[in-house]
């Protein structure tokens, strides 16, 4: 009875409630565009903004304007036709450097001097080490050699004034390497007589004790080969430093700074 | 007396009458009604159906029209990579209503002279005074000015955004894209051609692009203005173009107008010379003459020998030449030195009728074929073309060809002997490359190119070479016709110039108008010491941007020209 009665209120509330869901759904998607719009408008004010930016760039930085400032700050201009590189392989070739013939260096020839000047250059890097025993040298000699021979050019200039100062020394161990020893039982004499002919350092030098003339000796004594044999008998000719001492002295000071550190 | 009417008794007939009178009246009536309640019903009816669409699919309060796109009020204009070369933009307008000024007016007018000096406090008061309703002050005011007049606080003062045309590269390519008047009506240039595109609003959403490309321009732009001051010359034109496809990469007419104050240049200035202006360009024609007659069999070898005396006596003229040879001499060597009496002689065993149809064919006896609506038409000697006439044609004189004319003309005889119209439209997916037709045989075209490197390598072209991007081409010198005669000494010089020349790209004319002798040219005022520099210079900045690989080690087959050289320098 009252469903029966309530039937139209029921019908009219449903249809009601129809049409109201029916409008939200139009009001949302009405609010949805409309958002979509706001955004839609932002997007073109921004590409207004972009085109008016761009056109104030463009403008300011018109390449007439850009001629200017090359001419009076950049100075750049097109790259010439050989600034061009067809491939890997001509770069590649730019960064290699070339190699050049320098026609000032002094000719060397590849046989007989260059082994001597080594000596004594082995014997100068042995005196700075003072107290290196006789094994070292031969490995040093190695390297000294193979040093020399890779940069040929450079270093063969201190080759050829190595000589005038040093080979004399060399000179002398190698032929003087037996005198080496009667001048060092000779020496006390020797050097009693030598301080009349030679210089007044010399004798000073001289009458300076063995030890101090034992490294001197042993740059002359190691250098040739023997000397790896004869180690055990070296402190026997320690006594032989002053017969060099008066080749040092010719050498300027070099004898007596060595001393000197010791 | 209280007898009943009859009336009473039996209806009177009238009556009756009246009373089926009023059913009728009251169905009208019904009628009526129900029409008025219909017409009622439809009416509500259509507004309820109205408002249900509108809530459906509808507008709503709140929405802003005519911003859902971004279409400018004139289409742009871009180069063919892009960067803007005309553009509309809003820009600030200062105007007066001077009836709605309602401040002290010669206060106003002594505020306003003080902001905008071009007018003084005198006229503006006469403005201010004049009753008209409205009047500019200043277009395209700056945002500062704007300001400090809307300080004014005047009410008559009007501020508002107007669309207005800015070229942002100012004077870059100005006889190109012409200009707009006041209203944004494109009256010259490009801005004229395609104007009902530019302003459609269908189609200016999308930017016109033209085939220039504005590095280019301004390279050649640049160069001529330099040779131009240099040189003291009244005027200048240059055009760049691809051969393969008659792009215009550059065109400039100089002296210069800047589009953004049209009104401020002169009519020499508004004057385009490279499409406009025709001019007898000389030796420049020759190397046409060469290939029409090795097309039509006269020239059989670049060896073939001509004899070229001091001066030619034919027809009752003279010819002469600036170097002259005074002996037996090569094809090549004709070129080479440019000579007038050996070319004409070619021209003569060619003959009127061919020349004039190889002419013809090239599209130099017409009017320029280009978009723009400045443009000229080729002068001809028309009826006198007879024997003699055929032969001044043939060195490039007794014809005027506008310096676009010619740039079409060397792309046709490099590029295997294709005509294409030149353009000014950038080819690509809008804008299909037309069919071209065929003038010269591929074989003439590809022998040309050892000629025309002889002349850059051995000849009077030598300054115009930019090295490693083998420039080949042709100087021309012509007297320019003063009052019917031709002058001594005043000169219109030209180049035409193709590169690189084994494998032709590119086509470059230049042309100086009225140039002066220098100091550095030795008093020379040919074309191999003025515009042949500008070349030179104007190739080695654009090529490497257009993509030629320099390269010193190649050239064209220059054996096909070489054995017939006789070096007489060495």
């Amino acid at each position: 009875m009252s469903s029966r009665s309530f039937r139209s209120v029921f019908m009219v509330a449903s249809c009601a409630g129809a049409a109201l869901g029916c409008y939200l759904v139009s009001l949302r998607v009405a609010s949805e565009r409309a958002a979509l719009e706001d955004v839609e408008m932002r997007i073109v004010l921004a590409q207004r903004d972009l085109r008016v930016l761009q056109t104030e760039i463009g403008t300011r930085g018109r390449l007439s304007q850009l001629e200017r400032w090359n001419a009076g700050a950049f100075a750049l201009s097109a790259p010439a036709a050989d600034q061009f590189l067809k491939g890997s392989f001509e770069l590649a070739r730019l960064a290699q450097p070339e190699r050049k013939i320098d026609f000032q260096a002094p000719v060397v020839l590849a046989s007989a001097p260059a082994p001597e000047p080594h000596r004594p250059a082995v014997g100068e890097a042995e005196t700075d080490d003072s107290g290196a025993p006789a094994a070292v040298p031969p490995s040093e000699l190695l390297r000294e050699a193979s040093l020399k021979t890779e940069t040929r050019e450079v270093p063969a200039r201190r080759v050829v004034e190595l000589p005038s100062t040093t080979v004399k020394s060399t000179d002398k161990p190698a032929t003087a390497a037996k005198p080496v020893s009667t001048r060092s039982l000779e020496k006390p004499g020797l050097a009693a007589a030598h301080p009349t002919g030679h210089n007044p350092t010399v004798t000073t030098a001289s009458k300076q004790p063995a030890v101090a003339a034992i490294p001197s000796m042993k740059k002359s004594v190691d250098k040739p080969v023997v000397a790896s044999t004869k180690p055990v008998t070296k402190p026997v000719r320690i006594a032989k430093v002053d017969p060099l001492a008066p080749l040092a002295a010719r050498h300027s000071g070099n004898p007596k700074d060595s001393t000197a550190d010791r | 007396m209280n007898a009943p009417s009859p009336a009473l008794v039996a209806p009177r007939p009238e009556r009756l009458r009246l009373v089926g009178q009023r059913r009728q009246l009251l169905a009208v009536m019904h009628q009526r009604l129900m029409f008025g309640m219909l017409v009622y019903a439809g009416v509500v009816a259509l507004i309820a159906l109205r408002l249900l669409y509108l809530a459906a699919f509808g507008d709503h309060a709140g929405r802003k029209e005519g911003l859902t796109a971004l279409v400018p009020e004139r289409g742009d204009i871009v180069d063919r990579n892009g960067d803007p070369l005309a553009r509309t933009i809003d820009a600030w307008t200062i105007a007066i209503h001077p009836n709605k000024v309602i401040g002290d007016k010669l206060a106003l007018a002594r505020k306003l002279a003080e902001l905008m000096p071009e007018q003084s406090a005198e006229q503006y008061f006469a403005i201010l005074r004049s009753g008209r309703p409205f009047f500019y002050l200043r277009r395209r005011a700056s945002p500062s000015l704007v300001e400090a007049v809307n300080a004014i606080g005047e009410p008559g003062l009007a501020i508002q955004r107007e669309p207005d045309r800015l070229y942002p590269q100012t004077t870059l390519a100005a006889h190109v894209l012409g200009y707009t008047d006041i209203d944004g009506h494109g009256v010259a240039g490009m801005e004229r051609a395609f104007d009902k595109y530019l302003s459609e609003p269908a189609t200016r959403n999308e930017p016109l692009a033209l085939s220039i490309d504005s590095r280019v321009q301004q390279a050649l732009e640049h160069e001529l203005s330099d040779a131009m001051a240099k040189f003291s010359a009244i005027g200048a034109a240059g055009v760049v173009m691809d051969v393969r496809t008659g792009e215009v990469l550059a065109m400039t007419s100089l002296p210069e107008v800047n589009p953004n104050s049209p009104g401020a240049a002169t009519p020499e200035a508004r004057f385009n010379r490279a499409t406009q202006g025709v001019y007898e360009l000389g030796s420049t024609f020759k190397p046409f003459t060469v290939a029409m007659a090795m097309d039509s069999g006269v020239i059989k070898s670049f060896g073939q020998q001509y004899n070229c005396p001091q001066v030619l006596a034919v027809y009752g003229h003279l010819v002469h030449d600036t170097h002259p040879f005074g002996r037996i001499c090569s094809v090549a060597e004709i070129m080479e030195e440019s000579s007038n009496i050996g070319t004409a002689q070619i021209a003569d065993q060619l003959g009127t009728q061919r020349q004039k149809m190889w002419l013809g064919k090239m599209g130099f006896t017409g009017p320029v074929p280009i978009e723009l609506k400045e443009r000229g038409r080729a002068l001809t000697p028309g009826v006198r073309w007879g024997p003699f006439e055929t032969m001044t044609v043939g060195f490039g004189q007794g014809i005027a060809v506008a310096p676009l004319q010619l740039a079409m003309g060397y792309a046709t005889l490099f590029n295997g002997g294709i005509y294409h119209p030149p353009t000014l439209m950038k080819v690509g997916p809008g804008h299909p490359l037309p069919p071209g037709k065929r003038v010269f045989s591929e074989e003439t075209s590809y022998r040309m190119r050892a000629l025309l490197r002889l002349v850059v390598m051995k000849g009077t072209g030598k300054k115009a070479d930019a090295p490693g991007y083998r420039v080949g081409g042709k100087t021309g010198t012509a007297q320019k016709l003063i009052n019917g005669h031709y002058s001594q000494t005043i000169n219109i010089t030209s180049f035409a110039g193709v590169f690189p020349m084994d494998e032709p790209r590119y086509v470059i004319v230049a042309m100086l108008d009225e140039p002066k002798a220098t100091k550095d040219t030795y008093g020379f005022t040919t074309a191999g010491w003025n515009v042949a520099p500008v070349v030179s210079g104007t190739i080695s900045r654009i090529a490497p941007m257009l993509g030629v690989q320099p390269d010193m080690n190649r050239e064209p087959d220059m054996s096909q020209v070489m054995p017939f050289v006789h070096d007489t320098k060495e």
